[in-house]
């Protein structure tokens, strides 16, 4: 009986103890969560794909060393440049050489990565170490992002968007404002359409050339980025549900791109050489009234941080306060890219891998990571958005903020089906050609045609579905 | 002709009781590098035939047998067929442009001058540079707002021009010949300039005393010397233009779309970046038989032991 009674005693201590842990585990955060549970593979090495540039540095310099150091796990990090991340990392999967434990995948590219078998359903590991609830958290265009089929794969680590940025001082002059709205019949502000930003262009630079130019773009690489947007801002669908045949030479799409091509008659000389840099450096320098890129360049041409040496090759700012931020004309802009961290089928460490995952993905790490100058990592929380700390780095931060939350909300996904990254290919390789000299209509033409025979190989009933599955997403088309 | 008596020797005569023998010992000599070049050279061409009756390709496919499926496909792909007319077009003009630059130094730098050595050393540099730095250097260089192409043409025409190298018009071929022509001229020249130093200088003083014109003593006496090397030259520079890819890449990675996409830029693109494994491994088998075949028929003509 004393036996039993020392038993029961003892029994319900556990269960008492066990029900305190439990309830202190659900009371951790993510982060905390990750960096416990990860202690128990320490010694182990887990080897992790990063963007070569600057998003690897952050995890080189910062977040690698401080999980090691938190852990005992030791982060290797492998650099690709983005247009290898995707082929490399299936190469090395159908290689079967297990070279990587954690993936770096964008949200167009997870239908293809889950399909050929090089990523793991995280929800066993969600369910041993998760915090669900931090997800809710998460910009619900960046949330469903990481589902492919009804599964998880991803966790998003990086919430791109592209954003317009323009001169306030330059738009807010009166002089100028009314000499503009007397040219053109409407006011000077943030461009509404892409019409409007082509007017505002070349008023701009008529104006002020060769000192500033009205607009800079991004036309090399990511033009399927640049280009599907304007087109799906314009109405236009990529291909007829019924026969699977492609839709993009349509005359929205030659509009669009005659438009595109036509706009940079407006801008600086050999404007259709310029990349991201090329437009980053001409922001900086104040050469350009307006454009159109992502996050990184409205933290950059503020200098918000900018002194680590990592960033040295970014241009000083001279237009410090004088930038300001708009949602992209049409009020879509597109979700570029973006990425999120993947646990690899072939991986040997996979709990390691994910909980490094889990902790970039936090709450809390990942909003110290958006805020970090280096790592190109952007906001896609909502506490990232709403975070007092963040919008206090400088005085327009808060706007900012807004804009890319909102810009996120309303935000068009890059388009994801089967093969995607060979329609994308295509995509980009027809919009230069017309930005090159090429005929719009004859480039779009000759893209069609490759997208048809793509479908055709991949087979168009299976295609159709592919798309049809994305085309039912909110962020597919947000027709009106 | 036998090949001892290129050689220059006579095989002495062999017993008969030895010569299993010697055969035998023979054989052992060279299998180890008959091995070597099967493990390396065929058993991948093997594997590329027998890919290339699958169906392997990225996620799509599921590594059926199709058979000849892939070589249907290879016969109507127009941005194939384009590629490889890119590639010969590139190879028609680089090809003689080196060829007859290369010629021009090697002459010029067969006679003693001051510094010939340095310069010579200084000629050969691009050769040795890595092709994909190479590439990226002329990138730089033809940079349309820091390159020194456009500041020099610039500075030339007393105007600022804007030429676009790497995206208006024609210019991206041009662009690709002009770094093609910088890194392998030397190539040309070295081999030219060694070959030319055997020539025998009494035929040509021997001609030159018979009054013949300097054009015709290259003529008549040099080039016929100097034509195996030459034609040995002109067959690795061919081969390697075919293999064009680094110095495209790099410049322009085979566009603007698809306007300066080489032979091996588009098998890469197709390979790597679109996973059409057994696709690309059907257009390799084609290439490697085609190819194969022209340097044995040149081989053959060209009569290296004449």
């Amino acid at each position: 009986m004393a036996i039993d009674i020392k038993t029961k005693v003892l029994g319900a201590t556990a269960l008492a103890l066990t029900l305190a842990g439990g309830a202190q585990a659900q009371d951790q955060d993510a982060a905390t969560r990750a960096i416990e549970a990860a202690r128990e593979f320490s010694g182990s090495t887990i080897t992790v794909v990063a963007e070569a540039g600057l998003q690897a540095l952050l995890d080189k310099q910062i977040t690698g060393p401080e999980f090691e150091e938190r852990t005992g796990v030791k982060v290797e990090i492998v650099e690709l440049p983005f247009e290898e991340i995707y082929p490399k990392q299936i190469l090395e999967h159908q290689a079967g050489s297990g070279a990587y434990d954690l993936m770096l995948v964008a949200p167009a590219w997870l239908a293809d990565t889950v399909e050929n078998g090089a990523v793991v359903d995280l929800q066993p590991f969600i369910d041993k170490y998760g915090v669900p609830a931090e997800d809710e958290d998460i910009n619900p265009a960046f949330r469903d992002y990481q589902f492919y089929d009804g599964k998880q794969y991803g966790m998003m680590v990086d919430g791109d968007v592209l954003v317009t940025y323009y001169r306030k001082d330059l738009f807010e002059d009166a002089e100028a404002a009314a000499a503009f709205k007397e040219q053109y019949g409407y006011d000077l502000a943030p461009p509404a359409d892409y019409a409007r930003f082509g007017d505002i262009a070349c008023f701009l630079t008529e104006r002020h050339a060769p000192d500033i130019y009205g607009a800079g773009v991004i036309n090399t690489g990511y033009m399927f980025l640049m280009f599907s947007e304007r087109f799906r801002v314009a109405g236009g669908k990529f291909f007829e549900p019924e026969t699977m045949r492609a839709t993009i030479n349509d005359q929205t799409a030659v509009d669009v791109l005659t438009q595109m091509v036509e706009q940079n008659a407006c801008m600086a000389p050999g404007i259709e050489t310029w990349g991201f840099a090329e437009n980053l450096s001409a922001l900086n320098a104040g050469q350009i009234a307006m454009t159109i890129s992502w996050p990184p360049l409205g933290r950059w041409s503020q200098g918000v941080n900018i002194d680590d040496e990592a960033l040295s090759w970014v241009p000083p700012t001279t237009v410090a306060d004088k930038v300001g931020y708009a949602i992209n004309p049409g009020g879509h802009p597109e979700l570029a890219v973006g990425f999120m961290s993947s646990v690899a089928t072939n991986s040997d460490n996979k709990d390691a891998a994910y909980l490094y995952g889990q902790w970039m993905h936090s709450r809390a790490q990942s909003l110290k990571n958006v805020m970090r100058p280096v790592g190109l990592r952007d906001p896609f929380r909502i506490s990232h958005y709403e975070s007092p700390e963040y919008q206090a780095l400088w005085p327009g931060a808060k706007d900012y903020l807004t804009v890319l939350n909102e810009g996120a909300a309303q935000g068009l996904a890059d388009f994801a089906w089967i093969d995607t990254y060979r329609y994308q290919d295509a995509m980009s390789r027809a919009v230069i050609a017309a930005i090159s000299g090429e005929d719009p209509k004859e480039a779009l033409d000759a893209l069609a045609a490759e997208w048809d025979a793509l479908t055709d190989e991949i087979g168009v009933e299976r295609q159709r579905a592919a798309y049809e599955a994305w085309a039912a997403k909110p962020s597919a088309y947000r027709d009106e | 002709m036998s090949p001892a008596a290129v050689a220059g020797t006579v095989a002495p005569p062999r017993a008969p009781s030895h010569a299993g023998g010697t055969r035998a010992a023979g054989v052992a000599y060279v299998a180890p590098a008959v091995f070597v070049l099967v493990l390396v050279g065929l058993l991948p061409f093997l594997w590329s035939i027998w890919v290339s009756f699958l169906n392997l390709a990225g996620s799509t496919r599921s590594g059926d047998f199709v058979g000849l499926a892939n070589y249907q496909k290879l016969l109507s792909d127009t941005k194939l067929w384009a590629a490889l007319g890119r590639t010969f077009l590139i190879m028609a003009v680089a090809l003689p442009v080196q060829l007859v630059l290369g010629m021009l130094l090697a002459l010029h730098f067969q006679a003693e001058r001051p510094g010939k050595k340095l310069f010579v050393a200084l000629l050969a540099l691009p050769a040795v540079i890595s092709p994909m730095v190479a590439g990226s250097m002329w990138r730089l260089m033809f940079d349309h707002r820091f390159g020194p192409v456009n500041q020099m043409i610039s500075a030339f025409t007393e105007k600022p021009v804007v030429l676009l190298w790497v995206v208006k018009g024609s210019l991206p071929f041009w662009s690709i010949v002009v770094a093609e022509v910088w890194q392998w001229t030397p190539f040309m020249f070295i081999i030219l300039l060694a070959a030319i130093a055997n020539v025998d200088r009494d035929q040509m003083q021997a001609a030159a005393l018979d009054g013949a014109h300097r054009r015709h003593v290259f003529w008549y006496v040099v080039l016929p010397a100097i034509r195996p090397v030459l034609i040995i030259a002109v067959l690795i520079r061919a081969l390697d233009l075919f293999r064009l890819f680094d110095v495209v890449w790099q410049l322009t990675k085979g566009g603007p779309g698809n306007r300066t996409e080489t032979i091996s830029v588009y098998m890469y693109i197709q390979g790597f970046q679109g996973f059409q494994t057994s696709y690309v491994a059907a257009i390799v088998v084609v290439l490697a038989i085609v190819l194969s075949s022209v340097l044995m028929l040149a081989l053959r003509r060209v009569r290296l032991d004449r």
